[in-house]
């Protein structure tokens, strides 16, 4: 009796253990991420950067998400990252974090195991300013001895998100489609 | 023309390229401003990582009206907390991860280009007092299912 009891103690805490293992192992996070904007028009060439995102990418579901902070986003001119956080545009105090939640669609094909860049589609939502939209972009997953960066490259069209010029110089000077990089190497 | 109306018209021409040359000054200027300098700006306020944490915790609302501005110029803050642990991001800026054992969440502390280069290394447990920017609170993040730092940039060591 007493030994079927250490046995089941024994049992229970092993179930724990390697449900905490599988938990820990199965997503993996990054914190060191690099997501940069970049508008162009005849006018002028505006590029922001952010290394402050954080994110997750699950290595069984292929599910992955990014926290990103707005006010992170740094502009080489002072006036336009002000401008950037202003109401009429991001309205970055009210909204200060943008989110995507997303999937890697074909995570099937990716080998973790073996050194490679495999070509997928993510595909969710992306939340900015408080407004959501659906996407579907390509991206890659580079494998290399046990380090993984994920890269992808998209272009997002500012409407969607309630940012609207309607005159004057920010009309003329961004674009109405951004695009929009995104590197994130993982932890393992 | 009399000369008196001559004399009229000359010192309205001559006023209006002085504002031309003023209007264009003053939109030179506002275009090329430079970015406030963080570190040499009065700090507003000096706190702990807990501390700082906690106010996160209990209202995020509130915690964040109190800390970020409209124009992205947020609060300056000195936060004294334990090294967790120190990188460097994809910009070659050191990260300091400051969170105090038994706390949720801590803050990532981006230090400024420069400050980067000149800070000593600092080791894991040992307690600092940085100063810079705040740019986000902490909170739960359901679609990562964990607790995300705070994030504070333009950063410099203190102590």
């Amino acid at each position: 009796m007493k030994t079927l009891k250490f046995k089941q103690i024994l049992l229970s805490f092993s179930i724990l253990f390697l449900s905490f293992g599988l938990f820990a192992q199965k997503q993996l996070i990054t914190t060191d991420t690099h997501i940069r904007f970049f508008s162009t028009t005849p006018a002028e060439d505006i590029e922001s950067n952010n290394y402050a995102s954080t994110g997750t990418l699950n290595i069984e579901t292929g599910d992955v998400a990014f926290s990103v902070p707005m006010q992170s986003f740094e502009f080489e001119k002072s006036l336009m990252q002000r401008h950037f956080n202003q109401k009429r545009f991001l309205n970055t105090s009210e909204f200060p974090i943008a989110q995507l939640v997303g999937k890697v669609e074909d995570f099937g094909k990716v080998d973790l195991s073996q050194n490679g860049t495999y070509n997928v589609i993510v595909s969710g939502e992306m939340t900015i300013k408080g407004e959501t939209n659906s996407f579907r972009e390509p991206g890659t997953i580079k494998v290399s001895n046990g380090q993984i960066v994920a890269n992808s490259k998209f272009f997002i069209t500012l409407a969607e998100y309630g940012v609207t010029f309607s005159g004057g110089k920010p009309a003329s000077n961004i674009a109405d489609k951004v695009e929009v990089t995104v590197v994130a190497e993982y932890e393992r | 023309m009399t000369s008196k109306r001559k004399k009229i018209l000359k010192i309205a021409a001559l006023l209006a390229i002085a504002g031309l040359l003023i209007g264009a000054g003053v939109a030179y200027y506002m275009y090329n401003m430079p970015h406030r300098d963080v570190q040499s700006t009065t700090t507003d306020y000096k706190l702990t990582v807990s501390e700082l944490i906690n106010e996160y915790a209990n209202n995020q609302d509130a915690a964040n009206a109190k800390y970020l501005a409209e124009d992205g110029n947020s609060k300056i803050l000195e936060v004294t907390g334990e090294v967790l642990r120190s990188r460097t991001n994809m910009n070659n800026q050191l990260v300091l991860v400051l969170q105090n054992p038994g706390d949720i969440a801590g803050v990532n502390v981006t230090f400024g280009e420069q400050a980067s280069q000149e800070t000593p290394a600092v080791e894991k447990g040992q307690i600092v007092t940085i100063k810079g920017v705040i740019r986000s609170g902490v909170y739960y993040d359901d679609n990562l299912s964990m607790y995300v730092n705070a994030n504070i940039d333009h950063a410099a060591l203190i102590q």
